[in-house]
C-alpha cells in the first residue's frame, strides 16, 4: 500500500539527487520515510536518499519496494509547476502507479524490481576530516576546475586549516583555497584525493547551491558529501569512489 | 566435432559480470582477434585502417576497442598467442587442423557476408591474421601492459591448461573445444554486448554421467578440428555408445570403424603442448601517450576512431570502485 501527496519541488528534487547516477533504481516505501539507495553501474558513484513522511503532504505506505524508470518518473512530474502537488498511489493489483497532477492522470508502468542491480552496501569510510561549506564554493570549484581537466583533486592541510580544490590540465591549472573563514566548518585532518569530474559534476547539478554540505575527506578514500532538502527532512549522502593518483 | 555438436552437450549459464569482477582470462588471442577482424573490417571504412604504403592494421582498432570491457569489469586478460607453427607445419595431423581451420572461416565469413549490407565488399576480401597483424597486436598489448604469452602450439590449449592449474579464473574463447582441451571455466562472449555465458567442464560431465576422457572420445566421434568423425553419429548417439562401450577404441571396434591418428588425436586433446615458462603481472599499468602514438602515428589509424576506446581504457585502469570499502 502507498498513497501519497508530495510537492513537485520536493519530488522532482528528490528524483534529480539519484538520476545523476542511475536510470532505473528501487524505491523503500517505508512506513515513515521515502528512502532510494543505488549505485552507478561502474560501482564509482553511490547515493543514499530519505525523504521522512512528514516531508510530504500526507504520506501512507508500508514497507514495500517498488522499481522506477527515473528519467520517466523525471518527466511526469516535469508536468507540474513549482507549487503544484503531486499525487501518487500504488495500484497492488496491476503494479502501477498512479499520478495525478492538477487534473493530468497518469498511470506508470513499474520495472519488477528484482531486475534492478542490487542496492549497495554503504562502505565503511573513516574519513580524517570534515569539510562543511556552502554548496555554491564547492559548484565554483568544480565548475572551474572542469575547465582546465577531467579529474579534480580535493585535499584538506592541517596545518593551514584549509581546503583546496585544485585541477591540473595539460597547459593550465585551477586552485580554489578555502580556509577557515570562508567555510561553514572544518575539522582538518591530512586529507587528499583525486575524483572524476564526470561524476562530480552530475552530483554538482543535483546539490542546492544555498545548501550546506558537509563534505568527508580521507588520503585517497571516497569522498562523502551530504546535504539536506525539503527544509531538513529529506538527506542526501552521495559516495564517490577516488581515482589512483599516478604521481 | 561441429560447434553446435559441442554446444548442446555443454553446461552453460549466463554469467553476470558482477560474479567475476576481479578475475584473470586466459584469453584465446586467434579466436578473439579474428572475431574483431571480421567485425571491423565489416563496419569500418578500410582507409582508416590501411596505411599509406597499404598495409592494412584493422587489428589496432579492435584491440583498443575490445579491451575496455575487461578493464571496466576488473578483470585481467591474459592473452595466449598461437605458437611454434612452423616446427608442427610437415605435421600431417596440423596440417589437416589448419585446413579444417580455414575452412570453418571461409564459412564463417560467408555467413556473415549473408546478412550484411557490404556483403560483396565482404565476400571480395579474406580476413588473415597477417604476421604483420600478430607483431602490432603484440606491440600494442605491451605498450598497455596487458599480459600476452605465446603457446608452445595451441593458444587454446595453453589457456585451458593455466585455466586448469589455477593460474587463470576463466579461458575467454567462442570456442567450444576449450572443454576437450580439459579447460574448467570458459568466458564466451565476453567482449560482445550483454552479459557473458559461462561454460563448465565439471558440470558438463555430470550431466552426461562420463568422464573428461570419454567426452574428447564422443567428440571424436562426431569430428573434431583434427578429424572427421563418424557419419551418423551424433552428440546423443555419441554419448550413449561411450557410455556402452567404455572409450572410443571399443566403439570403433563394436561398429568395425576406423578414425586415422586416433590415438595421436586423443593424445593432443590430453596432453598437448604447453608452457609453465610465463610471467603473470596483474597490475595494469598502461602506457597510454605511447599507445596513441603507436597506433595513430605509427600505425595511421585516423584518432577519431580509437580515441573512445582509449578514453574508456584510462578511465577504467585509473578509476577505482566503491566495493574495495565495502
Amino acid at each position: 500500500m502507498f498513497k501519497a501527496i508530495v510537492s513537485a519541488d520536493t519530488l522532482k528534487d528528490a528524483l534529480d539527487s539519484v538520476s545523476v547516477l542511475v536510470d532505473e533504481c528501487k524505491i523503500r516505501l517505508n512506513e515513515e520515510e521515502f528512502a532510494i539507495r543505488a549505485v552507478d553501474p561502474a560501482n564509482v558513484g553511490m547515493v543514499d536518499l530519505s525523504l521522512a513522511a512528514a516531508a510530504f503532504e500526507s504520506y501512507e505506505a508500508d514497507g514495500g519496494v517498488i522499481g522506477v524508470n527515473l528519467g520517466r518518473l523525471e518527466d511526469i512530474a516535469g508536468m507540474a509547476n513549482s507549487g503544484d502537488l503531486i499525487h501518487l498511489e500504488l495500484n497492488e493489483e496491476t503494479r502501477k502507479l498512479h499520478i495525478q497532477i492538477d487534473g493530468l492522470s497518469y498511470t506508470l508502468a513499474l520495472i519488477d524490481p528484482d531486475s534492478i542491480r542490487q542496492e549497495p552496501d554503504i562502505p565503511d569510510l573513516d574519513l580524517s576530516a570534515e569539510i562543511v561549506l556552502e554548496g555554491s564554493q564547492l559548484s565554483r570549484g568544480i565548475t572551474a576546475a572542469d575547465m582546465v581537466s577531467d579529474h579534480i583533486a580535493l585535499r584538506v592541510d592541517p596545518d593551514e586549516e584549509a581546503f583546496y580544490i585544485e585541477a591540473e590540465g595539460d597547459t593550465d591549472d585551477v586552485d580554489l583555497k578555502l580556509d577557515s573563514d570562508d567555510l561553514i566548518d572544518l575539522t582538518a585532518g591530512a586529507a587528499d584525493s583525486l575524483f572524476s569530474l564526470d561524476y562530480l559534476k552530475d552530483m554538482n547539478k543535483a546539490i542546492p547551491k544555498a545548501a550546506e554540505v558537509t563534505t568527508e575527506l580521507g588520503e585517497e578514500f571516497p569522498v562523502k558529501l551530504h546535504y539536506e532538502f525539503a527544509e531538513g527532512l529529506g538527506q542526501v549522502t552521495y559516495m564517490l569512489a577516488p581515482r589512483i593518483q599516478s604521481e | 566435432m561441429g560447434n553446435s555438436d559441442l554446444r548442446s552437450l555443454a553446461a552453460l549459464s549466463e554469467c553476470p559480470f558482477a560474479d567475476i569482477e576481479g578475475s584473470t582470462v586466459a584469453v584465446d588471442a586467434h579466436n578473439w582477434l579474428y572475431r574483431y577482424l571480421t567485425t571491423t573490417v565489416k563496419w569500418t571504412d578500410d582507409a582508416i585502417y590501411t596505411t599509406d604504403d597499404g598495409t592494412e592494421v584493422a587489428n589496432l582498432i579492435g584491440v583498443v576497442q575490445g579491451l575496455p570491457k575487461f578493464f571496466e569489469h576488473d578483470l585481467t586478460p591474459i592473452f595466449v598467442f598461437d605458437g611454434g607453427v612452423t616446427e608442427l607445419k610437415d605435421d600431417e595431423v596440423e596440417k589437416r587442423r589448419e585446413q579444417r581451420e580455414q575452412a570453418e572461416e571461409r564459412l564463417a565469413e560467408a555467413e556473415a557476408a549473408g546478412d550484411s549490407i557490404e556483403a560483396a565488399r565482404l565476400s571480395a576480401r579474406t580476413v588473415q591474421l597477417t604476421e604483420t597483424i600478430q607483431e602490432t597486436t603484440r606491440d600494442l598489448l605491451a605498450l598497455l601492459d596487458v599480459p600476452y604469452i605465446d603457446a608452445p602450439a595451441e593458444g587454446e590449449a595453453q589457456a585451458a591448461y593455466m585455466n586448469k592449474i589455477g593460474d587463470a579464473d576463466y579461458v575467454g574463447s567462442e570456442d567450444y573445444d576449450t572443454l576437450l582441451f580439459g579447460a574448467p571455466s570458459t568466458l564466451r562472449e565476453l567482449t560482445s554486448k550483454g552479459h557473458p555465458e559461462l561454460m563448465e567442464l565439471q558440470p558438463t560431465l555430470d550431466e552426461h554421467e562420463i568422464t573428461y576422457e570419454q567426452l574428447v572420445d564422443v567428440a571424436m566421434l562426431c569430428g573434431t578440428d583434427f578429424n572427421e568423425g563418424i557419419s551418423g553419429i551424433g552428440p546423443k548417439t555419441g554419448v550413449k555408445l561411450i557410455t556402452e562401450h567404455g572409450d572410443l577404441f571399443g566403439v570403433l571396434e563394436a561398429r568395425g570403424e576406423h578414425i586415422e591418428f586416433a590415438d595421436r588425436i586423443r593424445e593432443l586433446f590430453f596432453d598437448p603442448p604447453v608452457t609453465d615458462d610465463y610471467e603473470i603481472e596483474s597490475d595494469i599499468d598502461p602506457d597510454l601517450d605511447a599507445a596513441r602514438a603507436y597506433v595513430t602515428e605509427e600505425w595511421e589509424v585516423d584518432a577519431d576512431e580509437v580515441e573512445r576506446g582509449f578514453e574508456r581504457i584510462e578511465s577504467a585502469v585509473v578509476q577505482t570502485g566503491l566495493d574495495r570499502w565495502s
